[in-house]
């Protein structure tokens, strides 16, 4: 091979690694970037008069005064268009029969796109739930809506060798002739005076209970599930972590002992997630009987058995890099071995220990599979601290699961569950982010 | 009288001192047996992880067995009907022991060559200021959780495949091939004519084969490309998804363990193989590879079996239908695995009677832990040797 070959080799080599490193760049950026951008929008969107008037209603938010302003302008122009439906009902009893018959599947339509715009039409009952309670609060969702209103999907299934296609005829054109004609430009042209939106920082989407499994509301039972799960986790392993780990590095000699023991902890490391799971189910609920049937407490119990393995690898790191001139001061001094460990040992590995321990903490915080038959429920209100030992918690990473992959009207909703994972991806990336900073002070530290 | 008081002064400081020394011996033994079982207590503690691996393989194992007693092996390992709700009841999981088995592979294929390069990449080309801000994008990878991937997959990347996932795989064709089809075209261009004595003759006839092994590989691409573009997929949640989206969670892990593996080379190999004259890829190639290799090849173990124990992704993602894909490498086909079967059946399966529908999700659950258990065996004896043979040279 010439050297010019060779070298071209070389380059080319070398652009395959960064073009590798580059590629893993984007796919995190690729992967976070609709999720942090979708998911803010859950925060910060237009809301719609509809959305204060939940507020008011259901969350007792906002000024009562101003909203009964708002209401009056709006109904304003809504009650045209409901005029209009009166004056078309009345039309519709004087047509023939056969007319009548033509008209009314497709009215029907109407009054439907019409009530999942503006809410429930004047003189019809309250309905039970409050998706139907209330027109659609965001201006985004108004305006699929304002669509649905004003053209109906057909399919085309002309072609049978492809997917047939779906496309759009206007409803206008079905009631040519009749006064309902004029609804479809009027709704069209009014839907802002009708809706009144304007930007809305809705915090309460973080502190809020949810209301109508998610339809509405906040994700506050979800974090605050999230919360007790990874912080019980917590609470078993860091402490049994730490004094393995401290074991490991400073009492245990090299024998089959010692290293069947690393073995079990690395064993333990590389078991799936979701056999976690199954084992919380068969030993903490089924045979310690922890609790009736799925809890916090179990949750945590099984979550602390996965993040174990981490925080006493972390920890005998970090208790290994204490520079041994501190322990051999401390022992010359005359001090006792596990005097010095705890006072001397301990307390300089302390920022590694912690190091290790918050990316545990994002790591049982953002794990689904063992708490889908230990801990996690899909809808229920926040429990309370005391409720922990007996009662099963809403979770971030469950919901995320639930509401995208079961919940009834996942497209409905699809904000709610970006700001979901947004919540979540922010805690667990937060803590990540904490833990490299304090990496990096350590290592500075050491290197004098 | 002074003599005797001085005396028994002696005497009593010498009586005070050996009651002090023998206050210490005995202060001592407690010392010693309270350090004893001290360090005793310490062991329990950190033999408490060897208790928990083997209780979850008790548990896990006590609850499997119950299956393989009431249906025996046979169905189970070779049959692909998986029918838990009729009656009588089939639980054939060949389809979905195959399903784990091919979204496993899919990933580790995209993985593992992007892994180890990567790896190979930071530990050796980079340097040191880049690799500061390189490292925590990776730990940033890992740490998403896997939900989080699992919701992309399926709201993000699902409809994108669907809609315009020929193209997609096209340009990805495009982009990935050309670069490589090029260098193999001037590389084995170069070596056919290498033999050639005339310099001159050399020239023109390493054009002319170049130019002709590049329109092969133009025709190549275009076909290749065009054959993509055509392609329709009618459900984005299938196993090339899966795969994608596996992989770059399984990435992490293989590029971390495989650059130590790759900086556990010392200096010394490599500096020897610049002094011969070879290029940093030739060495990296032919000389710090193959020392590294045992250490690579578990740092690949432990990145599949992240793969393999995945449960989120492809619980939303895969599409989860029961059936070994026609043909069977067809990744746009869906499937359904080991891990997602046992997170989706549990809430229909009846726990309080125990029915075999319940207890084959531990034989599935068992199943997954001992591969893990014994990949990870591997993996350990593997690095260890690497750093017996490392050490001894």
């Amino acid at each position: 091979m010439n050297l010019g070959t060779r070298k071209l080799l070389d380059r080319s080599f070398t652009a395959l690694g960064i073009g590798s490193i580059v590629i893993m760049g984007l796919a995190l950026l690729v992967v976070l970037f609709p999720i942090v951008t979708k998911g803010v929008g859950a925060v910060v969107f237009k809301g719609t008069i509809e959305h204060r008037k939940l507020l008011f209603t259901e969350f007792h938010h906002g000024a009562a005064r101003e909203l009964e302003k708002e209401v009056a302008l709006s109904s304003n122009y809504r009650q045209k268009a409901f005029d209009m439906l009166a004056s078309f009902d009345k039309e519709l009893e004087q047509m023939p029969p056969e007319r009548q018959d033509q008209y009314r599947d497709s009215y029907e339509q109407v009054k439907a796109a019409l009530r999942a715009l503006l809410g429930p039409l004047p003189g019809e009952e309250q309905p039970e739930l409050a998706r139907f309670r209330f027109g659609q609060t965001r201006w985004d969702k108004a305006e699929e809506k304002l669509h649905n209103l004003l053209y109906e999907q057909k399919w085309d299934y002309s072609n049978p060798d492809v997917i047939a296609k779906p496309y759009d005829v206007s409803r206008a054109a079905s009631f040519a002739g009749t006064s309902l004609v004029r609804l479809f430009p009027y709704v069209e042209e009014n839907i802002d005076k009708m809706m009144l939106p304007e930007w809305t920082f809705y915090w309460g989407f973080i502190t809020d209970n949810s209301l109508d499994a998610h339809f509405f509301g906040g994700i506050w039972p979800e974090i605050q599930g999230t919360i007790f799960l990874a912080i019980g986790a917590m609470v078993f392993a860091f402490p049994l972590g730490v004094i393995a780990a401290v074991y490991f590095t400073e009492y245990a000699r090299d024998g089959f002992l010692t290293s069947m023991l690393r073995s079990a902890n690395s064993t333990l490391a590389g078991v799936p997630s979701i056999v976690f799971g199954l084992f919380g189910l068969a030993f903490f609920i089924n045979t310690l009987h922890v609790s009736e049937s799925k809890s916090v407490l179990a949750g945590s119990l099984t979550l602390a058995i996965m993040i174990l393995p981490t925080i006493i690898r972390a920890s005998e790191e970090a208790i290994l890099s204490v520079p041994k001139t501190y322990k051999e001061a401390s022992l010359g001094l005359g001090s006792t071995k596990w005097n010095t460990i705890v006072t001397v040992i301990l307390p300089a590995a302390m920022p590694g220990i912690l190091t290790g321990g918050v990316i545990s903490l994002g790591r049982a915080a953002g794990e689904t599979a063992p708490i889908i038959f230990t801990a996690a429920v899909s809808v229920g209100a926040a429990i309370g601290l005391g409720d922990v030992l007996s009662s099963p918690t809403p979770a971030l990473s469950w919901n995320i699961y639930n509401l995208a992959s079961e919940h009834e009207a996942a497209a409905e909703i699809r904000h709610v569950q970006y700001g979901m994972v947004l919540a979540l991806v922010t805690v667990v990336l937060l803590l990540n982010l904490s833990a490299i900073i304090l990496r990096a002070r350590i290592s500075k530290k050491l290197k004098g | 009288m002074q003599n005797s008081s001085g005396m028994s002064d002696d005497g009593a400081s010498k009586q005070g001192r050996s009651s002090v020394f023998i206050v210490s011996a005995r202060k001592r033994k407690l010392q010693k047996i309270s350090q004893k079982s001290g360090e005793a207590t310490l062991f329990l503690i950190a033999s408490f992880v060897a208790i928990v691996v083997l209780f979850i393989f008790w548990f896990v194992a006590r609850d499997a067995v119950p299956f393989f007693r009431l249906q025996g092996f046979q169905e189970f390992f070779t049959s692909s009907g998986w029918y838990p709700a009729d009656d009588p009841p089939r639980f054939g999981a060949l389809a979905i022991i195959y399903g784990s088995l091919m979204v496993t592979v899919g990933s580790a294929l995209i993985a593992v060559p992007m892994g180890i390069i990567a790896s190979i990449c930071l530990s050796d080309v980079l340097p040191f200021t880049v690799r500061q801000y390189v490292k925590p994008v990776i730990e940033m990878l890992a740490a998403i959780p896997s939900v989080a991937y699992g919701f992309f997959a399926l709201v993000v990347f699902a409809p994108l495949l669907q809609n315009s996932g020929g193209p997609i795989l096209m340009w990805a064709w495009w982009i990935i091939a050309a670069p490589f089809l090029l260098l193999l075209v001037i590389v084995v261009s170069d070596l056919l004519t290498a033999p050639l004595a005339k310099e001159s003759m050399k020239k023109t006839a390493h054009i002319g084969v170049g130019m002709l092994f590049g329109a092969v590989a133009l025709v190549l691409l275009y076909f290749v490309g065009n054959q993509l573009h055509g392609l329709e997929i009618m459900s984005g949640t299938n196993a090339l998804n899966v795969s994608i989206i596996l992989s770059f969670m399984a990435l992490p892990t293989i590029v971390s363990v495989s650059e130590d593996a790759l900086q556990a080379v010392g200096r010394e190999l490599r500096e020897g193989s610049y002094a011969l004259g070879a290029t940093r890829a030739e060495t990296i190639v032919k000389t710090v590879l193959p020392a590294a290799s045992s250490g690579i090849l578990a740092a690949v173990i432990l990145g599949i079996m992240r793969a393999l124990g995945e449960t989120m992704v492809v619980w939303m993602a895969s599409g989860n239908s029961s059936h070994i894909p026609d043909p069977f490498f067809n990744y746009l086909d869906s499937v359904r695995t080991l891990t997602a079967t046992i997170a989706g059946d549990m809430g229909e399966a009846d726990q309080v009677t125990g029915s075999a529908r319940f207890h084959v999700l531990f034989a599935m659950g068992l199943i997954l832990l001992v591969v893990s258990f014994v990949s990870n065996l591997i993996s350990e004896r593997i690095v260890v040797r690497q750093r017996k043979i490392l050490s001894g040279q």
